[in-house]
């Protein structure tokens, strides 16, 4: 072939084939919004402010952006709720060792980035992220360690190396908070024990689990 | 050099030497953040934000610099306008520094980004393509001014050769893929999919197209092969980059929320793409046995290493996460900075380099000049980054098992079990730093040295 049957081979086959891919693109766009959630104000005001702090900076979402700070597509299903929205107006006030720094977002503004992220935790993204495949870490066979595990306790809590960095590590709670009735109170209101806390109130959970689970973790030593 | 226009080739390089010492710098800056995140007063994301644009920038002048001195050349004639490229030149010196001071301005006060007009005035937060609108249409117009002053060059000479066909039409296309970054999508799956427009078809299409046609360029440059016998292995590398490259984009749809027959798409498209990257090693190795009659040892000696790190960082680092079945594990670890790092450093880093190796000296009239300390850069730069990415491998690998697969928590990983890599790759960032200041050195240096310092290259016999 010479060099000019060559050269023309490279013109009309790339526009082939950015042909089929501008109509694969159409094809996309028409489908994508169908797979996931309808977009309200709160959450479009929310993306905005996701751009106006720059937070893929940092983070990655859907797996894209800076890996230097945790993804965050499942973020909003992963954490309790109302813990983003203290954890984003001031880091370190919610967990001392946190790399985050204090940007000046509003409560109402941290209100609407967790809109925005709530949005793309519902996206169809075709199974990612995989669940943990070899995730059968032993659960201690006594009623407390069901009770922790029913109420995703290790989402933010750490024992023995598994579990989530949001809230203080458990592995040796037994020791700092002896005391079973301060458990008693802090998992039932954790306000009214620790003013400043993060940490949800559980008053969904019974007096039977509430007694099961803290009689676990004071044995944490 | 034939052409005093082509004199303005050094302006752009210049800029962008300038902005690699700084892009590695801050890139040092970054590798300690890992480590402690308060080490400095501007944090992470502003760090990186600086990191990955001056890259980009940096890239983008020596590529229009290499440009600039590519199509007098090849038209056979001086450039249409000298006065307009050195406008071209200095309005973007000045967009360029106003775009980084409104990033550390941001740094400093992250409440100064704000909404003006429905864009953020410094800083769009979108990963590559920060910079904000208004600086987005200040690039357009360096760009369409730079791409008018090459087409009018050639236009006006009525020499239309095929390298500088393809690299105006690699430079066109990098031009036109910048608009879909241009647009505010209210879902982010959306603003995603149109993002890798922008940054999949400038890496894996127009610039690699750009350095097929700089390649066929610098190797007829430096030896003597035939024009016909470069230019037909350089269409036949940009057709195969474009074939597998545009329906490669792919790739990077497989988990955003787009359907699913982009698995099958990018799947099958991209794990091709490392073929013309071989065809371009092969093509260096070819050129550089059969033509005997090297001119510029040290410019070859860049250029081939161009080709085979583009292959292995670009190619290899990137079809071993490519497959759907993998990628579906290591995506959004740092397998990928460890594939960004190689990728960049072979395919456009050693392009850039071997284009000012091989056209600085006829530039500044210095047919001699003492190599050793390009070597030397070489040497360091390229084994430091070789253990920089072996070391973001292997957090990646430990990244992937013990967060995708054990489902550990990612700052556990990253601050415990990740924690030696980052160590390393700080350390092996010193030793790139080393070799990008030997660089920077002898950029300036180069043909300004007196000739009694000039090292004579190994003889004949040696080699």
């Amino acid at each position: 072939m010479s060099n000019k049957g060559i050269r023309n081979l490279f013109i009309f086959g790339s526009i082939f084939f950015f042909v089929i891919f501008i109509g694969l693109t159409i094809d996309t766009m028409k489908k994508v919004d169908k797979r996931a959630p309808k977009i309200t104000e709160e959450v479009d005001a929310g993306k905005k402010l996701w751009h106006k702090y720059d937070c893929i900076g940092c983070h990655t979402i859907l797996g894209n952006g800076s890996y230097y700070a945790p993804d965050l597509t499942k973020i909003t299903v992963n954490k309790p709720e109302g813990y983003l929205e203290k954890f984003l107006v001031n880091p370190r006030k919610v967990k001392p060792n946190a790399a985050m720094p204090v940007l000046g977002i509003t409560p109402e503004e941290a209100k609407k980035i967790v809109a925005f992220l709530d949005w793309v935790s519902k996206v169809d993204t075709n199974g990612w992220p995989p669940k943990p495949v070899l995730a059968r870490y032993r659960v201690p066979q006594i009623p407390g360690a069901t009770v922790y595990e029913k109420y995703n306790c290790k989402a933010c809590h750490m024992i023995n190396g598994v579990g989530g960095t949001s809230g203080p590590d458990l592995t040796h709670v037994g020791s700092r908070k002896p005391d079973p009735e301060w458990h008693k109170k802090h998992i039932r209101d954790p306000q009214s024990v620790v003013s400043d806390s993060a940490m949800p109130p559980f008053p969904q959970i019974s007096d039977e689990e509430l007694n099961q689970l803290v009689d676990y973790l004071i044995t944490l030593k | 050099m034939r052409y005093e226009s082509q004199k303005i080739a050094q302006n752009f390089y210049t800029f962008a030497v300038l902005l690699f010492l700084v892009q590695v710098l801050v890139g040092i800056i970054a590798a300690l953040q890992f480590i402690w995140p308060d080490f400095f007063p501007l944090k992470f994301n502003i760090i990186r934000d600086l990191h990955i644009n001056a890259l980009v920038v940096w890239l983008l002048m020596g590529l229009m610099g290499a440009t600039y001195y590519v199509v007098p050349e090849e038209s056979q004639s001086e450039l249409w306008s000298i006065p307009l490229a050195k406008f071209q030149f200095w309005a973007t010196v000045v967009a360029v520094t106003a775009v980084v001071l409104g990033y550390i301005w941001m740094g400093f006060d992250p409440q100064a980004n704000k909404f003006i007009a429905g864009t953020l005035l410094l800083n769009e937060g979108r990963e590559y393509i920060e910079a904000p609108r208004w600086a987005d249409w200040l690039i357009a117009l360096s760009v369409i001014l730079f791409l008018l002053n090459n087409f009018m060059t050639m236009y006006k000479s009525k020499r239309w050769t095929g390298i500088q066909g393809t690299l105006l039409g690699g430079l066109t296309f990098l031009a036109l893929m910048y608009l879909p970054g241009m647009f505010y999508s209210k879902s982010m799956v959306k603003d995603q999919y149109w993002w890798w427009w922008v940054i999949h078809l400038w890496v894996e299409g127009a610039w690699e197209v750009i350095a097929g046609a700089l390649l066929a360029f610098m190797l007829m440059k430096v030896t003597n092969v035939e024009r016909h016998v470069v230019e037909r292995w350089m269409y036949i590398e940009v057709a195969l980059v474009l074939f597998t490259g545009i329906l490669g984009t792919g790739h990077h749809y497989y988990w955003i929320g787009t359907p699913r027959y982009w698995l099958w798409v990018g799947g099958i498209f991209s794990a091709l793409e490392p073929i013309p990257l071989l065809v371009m090693v092969w093509d260096a190795f070819r050129t550089t046995r059969t033509h005997r009659v090297v001119s510029n040892r040290l410019g070859l000696f860049y250029a081939t290493s161009h080709a085979i790190f583009n292959f292995v960082g670009a190619g290899l680092w990137g079809v071993i996460h490519t497959l759907p079945q993998v990628n579906k594990w290591t995506h959004g670890t740092q397998i990928t900075t460890a594939h960004g790092h190689l990728a960049f450093y072979g395919a456009y880093v050693l392009l850039v380099m071997s284009m000012i190796y091989i056209t600085l000296p006829l530039i500044r009239g210095a047919e001699n000049f003492n190599t050793s300390r390009g070597y030397r850069s070489f040497w360091w730069m390229t084994i430091s980054m070789i253990f920089i990415v072996l070391t973001l491998t292997g957090a990646g690998m430990v990244q992937t098992y013990m967060e995708r697969l054990v489902g550990l928590d990612y700052v556990t990983v990253k601050a415990n079990y990740n924690l030696w890599f980052w160590i390393f790759r700080a350390i092996f960032g010193l030793g790139f730093l080393y070799g990008v200041t030997l660089f920077v050195i002898d950029f300036f240096k180069l043909g300004r040295e007196p000739v009694e310092a000039v090292a004579t290259e190994p003889s004949e016999t040696t080699v």
